[in-house]
């Protein structure tokens, strides 16, 4: 327990003094650096096309920041975080075209709901650990794609399309430019709302569960109920991503919701750095830009999209940017004391002494 | 009845003999590897490529030149996973362990657009096919290379559990399991345990490759991928790390399904499998035959 | 040291890999070819799936849309242009046929001529439609296209509903009075069941006895071939694509079924029944628009195509053939490139000769006809049975 550094818990005060560039990364004004590329990325290239890679892009990057309130912060392992992309999706549209509603007003049933779906996939889970998790989330993300793909109410198969678009005072804002930019205004709310949720005491909750429940537990945190929270928020993340979704698309379909989505967007908050929210953000618009940006390679393009991650973990094992700018450098002997100390639970199930 | 739990046990030894790589990789390594199910579609190319060199086969040697390529793609596959474990694996050895993950899922991709770009996407027809004669066993028609196949199986969990719990490799393989710092300090060359387990986890899907390819008829290059979940699923039912917990697992899934086809139609079936999985694991935190996990202290 | 060496190799060996794999350049850029240049290539879009389990399909339909395109340039092209193919991986995923749609209107694409999961085309039509851009689908058949109402999509395959009643007219001239119907869950497989189904509900004189569906992708069905023999229906008809088809067919008779079975047009292709097994495969009757193999003045096509890409054709090859040759006659017809003209020229066109027949578009911009006629497994081939005239 002598290494415990933690940016929140232990803020500067362990470890090496920082050099001015990593005082660089941390620094607050970068969030904003990156909403000003964001803002002026359509003055470079405006085609539909990149419009529409750009918000997918920036629609994967809430998804990811909210999965890494469940996996990131609280170290719940989540394979079917996209079940919540679907619930909150599939409310959306479903309400908005029977009812002939904006999709704004929507929100709060999306809230509802999303909520009751993370208690629902929540709840079963707090006793499981690790990867034992892994599976039930997998499970529950089956569940619910193939329940939506056999039901009547989300349109079977085909989904549910035709949803009426974003309109704000009878303005259309479905048209690709101001679409991108509500887009990526809604989504830097939220993501600056997940680094918020990270400082603030759920999160150090969060963060203290995933170091060691049961020390945490030991010290007065309900360790169920921090869980729970992770869940729920995450739930809403994935429900309001949905909702942008089904505004993008006009369309909801339960090919979107397949495992391997879920896996992906795990990936991109393994390789931003899990629990780092400036890291996810930049492996999100990673692993979403470079499937279209390997369009061209065609019948290769999958291949060189998995020689690209291999390559790339293998020269930055701890991802693009970790929870703590110098990491140090450890050999397989240390292996097992780092995790116990350093990633908690959720890494170590294993019995030990037994 | 008899029927559908034989059709179960059939499917569930597939899944029982993937499972088992899962598993062993996971016990060691603690990393789910998510390219496993790939090398059960690998294994299924080379054994179409060996009896493809082979011409024509005469009805009577089929048999036995399906266990020859049997062997071949065993030994194959074993060497591309641990081909696999040194360039994509090894390197990450330090990092944490979902870091491994991405590899992971990098290397699945690569096999199977890999394959896809070499034989193409169109499905390939296994040029040995074993026939479907049989027997009428207790109301199920059960034919023979069923049998076979399940003997075969069987013969390689055995085998499997013999060598894990009776040589050295094994005793080192499973004192790895329980701590790996221990294990480097009592003389246990890590590196080469962990190979040798890549190895014979990959060798067994390659053979369930063979062998799915001989009484299925079908490969094409994303086979490995739903079986590979399934796989997944069996050895956290069973208990993720514990070999005779995959067998478990694997044959529990397949009778699951059968039945969860038969009472709610196919559509619902995994929704069936899902459902007993997230029950018994709420029961049983740590699978059926799952080490109780020791309360940090 | 040594670590350092080998993640260099690796790297090295990576792109090489990566580069020799691609002669591409211009990634994101998306400037492509202004569509008012009128002496560049005319580039028609042909999204079809390239990854994922229904790659094969997509490219049988790329090589059957080439084949038109090389035809065509080597007759000098359209209105002194040559045609160029934009082939973008659709992966028949909604958000990646999005992706493609906006690709290739930034390409300057100025026809869509592919498209084959229907679930993957549907929110394509708005983008293109917004786009002015006509779009000819090749195979998506799905009713759920002709119900989005978008006035630029035009289809040229028969819909789901059309091959159900083309399915049901067979059954009850074949006198069979019970039925089972498998789908695999998507779209079009699904559409032709339900479609049967509420047929066949209308009519009363066959019973449905099973209606279920499989997960596309595995290899072990003897979970719904249990299904099968245990409602023991006159007739299994199988919607699905023809890997599943053939597995199916194969353990159904291995476990001893010996009613009639019918497949969709989406199992046509040989290798269901090289995967079924001749002697299994013999009598499959399948609903489909008629093959290359049974179309008498297709002969010379079929070697054609057989020499150029060393593969026969498979399903829906025609279909992607015809969609470019229709795409030049409808650019020729209205001498623009321009959408609306075109679009009006797709409207009025007359008497142009598909694989199927005489081209006649509904009011709803499907097929009059959608020309199903059922084929029947002779000697490991497939041969026309009956072309419900």
């Amino acid at each position: 327990m002598t290494d415990n550094t933690d940016t929140t818990m232990a803020p500067r005060l362990i470890g090496k003094p920082q050099s001015k560039l990593s005082r660089l990364f941390e620094s607050r004004k970068l969030g904003w650096v990156a909403f000003g590329i964001a803002i002026l990325t359509p003055f470079i290239i405006a085609t539909p096309y990149s419009l529409n890679v750009m918000t997918n892009a920036a629609i994967f990057v809430m998804l990811a920041s909210g999965l890494n309130i469940v996996v990131g912060y609280c170290g719940l392992l989540d394979l079917g975080y996209m079940a919540f992309m679907a619930v909150g999706a599939y409310t959306a549209g479903i309400l908005a075209k029977s009812f002939e509603l904006p999709l704004i007003f929507t929100i709060p049933a999306v809230v509802v709901m999303t909520v009751l779906a993370g208690l629902i996939i929540g709840a079963p889970t707090l006793r499981l650990r690790s990867d034992y998790l892994a599976i039930v989330t997998l499970g529950f993300g089956e569940i619910i794609r193939i329940t939506a793909n056999n039901l009547d109410i989300t349109g079977g198969t085909s989904g549910i399309f035709g949803i009426p678009g974003l309109e704000i005072f009878g303005v259309d804002l479905q048209q690709p430019v101001p679409f991108y930019y509500i887009s990526v205004v809604v989504v830097s709310l939220f993501v600056l709302a997940a680094a918020r949720l990270g400082k603030s005491r759920i999160g150090r909750a969060w963060r203290f569960v995933r170091e060691d429940e049961d020390a945490a537990e030991a010290m007065g945190i309900h360790t169920y109920q921090a869980k729970l929270m992770a869940y729920i928020f995450g739930a809403v993340w994935g429900g309001m991503a949905g909702v942008l979704f089904a505004a993008h698309l006009s369309a909801v379909s339960p090919q979107t919701f397949v495992f391997l989505n879920s896996a992906l967007l795990l990936m991109a908050v393994v390789l931003g750095g899990m629990g780092n929210i400036r890291g996810v953000v930049l492996g999100a618009i990673a692993i979403s830009v470079l499937p279209e940006l390997l369009r061209d390679f065609a019948d290769y393009r999958y291949l060189a999209f998995g020689i690209v991650l291999v390559v790339v973990m293998v020269f930055r094992p701890q991802g693009f940017w970790p929870i703590r700018a110098s990491e140090p450098e450890r050999g397989i002997t240390d292996q097992k004391s780092r995790r116990a100390t350093r990633k908690g639970n959720v890494h170590d199930w294993h019995p030990r002494g037994s | 009845m008899s029927q559908l739990i034989w059709n179960g046990l059939f499917v569930g030894s597939f899944y029982a003999l993937i499972a088992i790589g899962y598993t062993m990789v996971y016990g060691i390594i603690k990393l789910l590897n998510f390219a496993h199910g790939d090398i059960y579609m690998l294994g299924a190319f080379i054994g179409f490529v060996a009896l493809g060199s082979f011409g024509s086969i005469p009805g009577s040697m089929s048999l036995i030149v399906l266990l020859i390529v049997m062997l071949l793609s065993m030994v194959l596959t074993g060497f591309a996973g641990v081909l696999i474990e040194r360039v994509a694996y090894r390197p990450l050895r330090s990092a944490p362990r979902l870091a491994v993950l991405i590899t992971a899922v990098g290397v699945s991709f690569s096999l199977e657009y890999g394959v896809s770009a070499i034989f193409g996407p169109n499905p390939r027809v296994f040029p040995v096919r074993l026939s479907n004669d049989g027997a009428n066993l207790l109301g199920a028609h059960v034919s023979y290379s069923q049998l076979m196949l399940m003997l075969i199986a069987i013969l390689l969990m055995i085998g499997l559990n013999a060598f894990v719990q009776g040589t050295s490799t094994g005793r080192a393989m499973r004192s790895i399991a329980l701590d790996t710092k221990a294990s480097l300090l009592m003389g246990i060359n890590v590196d080469s345990v962990i190979t040798r387990t890549f190895f014979i986890g990959s060798a067994l899907a390659g053979a369930a490759g063979v062998m799915a390819g001989a009484y299925y008829g079908n490969i094409n290059f994303l086979m490995g991928f739903i079986i590979g979940l399934k796989a997944f699923t069996a050895a956290v039912i069973g208990g993720i790390g514990n070999i005779r917990g995959a067998m478990l697992g694997g044959l529990l899934l397949g009778l699951l399904e059968a039945f969860g086809s038969e009472w709610f139609g196919g559509q619902w079936r995994d929704v069936f499998s899902f459902s007993v999985l997230i029950l018994i694991l709420t029961l049983r935190p740590t699978g059926i035959l799952g080490g109780r996990v020791t309360e940090r202290v | 040291m040594n670590k350092i060496g080998y993640k260099v190799v690796l790297a090295t060996i990576a792109t090489a890999a990566v580069l020799a794999t691609s002669g591409c350049s211009g990634v994101l850029s998306g400037g492509g070819s202004d569509p008012t240049n009128d002496t560049g290539p005319i580039m028609l879009a042909d999204i079809v799936p390239i990854s994922g389990s229904l790659a094969p399909s997509g490219l049988t339909m790329k090589n059957g849309a080439q084949m038109a395109v090389d035809e065509i340039n080597a007759k000098g092209g359209v209105l002194n242009r040559k045609l160029k193919l934009d082939v973008l991986d659709g992966a028949c995923d909604p958000q990646q046929a999005v992706s493609a749609a906006n690709k290739a209107i930034s390409n300057g694409d100025v026809m869509s001529v592919g498209n084959y999961c229907s679930g993957a085309a549907l929110p394509t039509l708005p983008i293109f439609n917004k786009a002015h851009i006509p779009m000819i689908l090749a195979a998506a058949d799905s009713q759920v296209l002709p119900d989005a109402k978008s006035p630029n999509a035009f289809l040229i395959n028969g819909t789901g509903v059309q091959q159900a009643e083309s399915a049901v007219k067979f059954m009850k001239k074949e006198g069979v009075k019970s039925v089972a119907l498998v789908d695999d869950n998507t779209q079009f497989s699904k559409d032709i069941t339900t479609g049967t189904a509420k047929d066949l509900e209308k009519d009363g004189s066959v019973k449905v006895l099973l209606n279920t569906s499989i997960t596309a992708g595995e290899s072990d069905y003897s979970s719904i071939v249990h299904s099968i023999v245990s409602a023991n229906p006159d007739m299994l008809y199988f919607t699905a694509y023809y890997q599943e088809g053939g597995l199916i067919i194969n353990q159904l008779r291995a476990a001893g079924f010996t009613g009639k079975i019918m497949v969709g047009d989406g199992s046509v292709d040989p290798a269901l029944i090289k995967i079924a097994g001749v002697a299994n495969a013999e009598g499959v009757f399948a609903t489909s628009p008629p093959t290359p193999d049974t179309l008498p003045n297709a002969k010379n096509w079929v070697a054609n195509y057989t020499k150029k890409f060393n593969i026969a054709p498979g399903p829906f090859s025609t279909q992607a053939y015809d969609a470019v040759r229709l795409a030049a006659q409808v650019i020729t017809n209205a001498k623009t490139t321009d959408g609306p003209a075109v679009i009006k020229a797709l409207k009025t066109i007359k008497g142009f000769q598909l694989f199927t027949g005489t081209l006649e578009f509904t009011p709803e911009q499907t097929l009059k006809s959608g020309g199903y006629v059922i084929l029947v497994v002779k000697d490991g081939e497939f041969t026309l049975k009956d072309s419900l005239k």
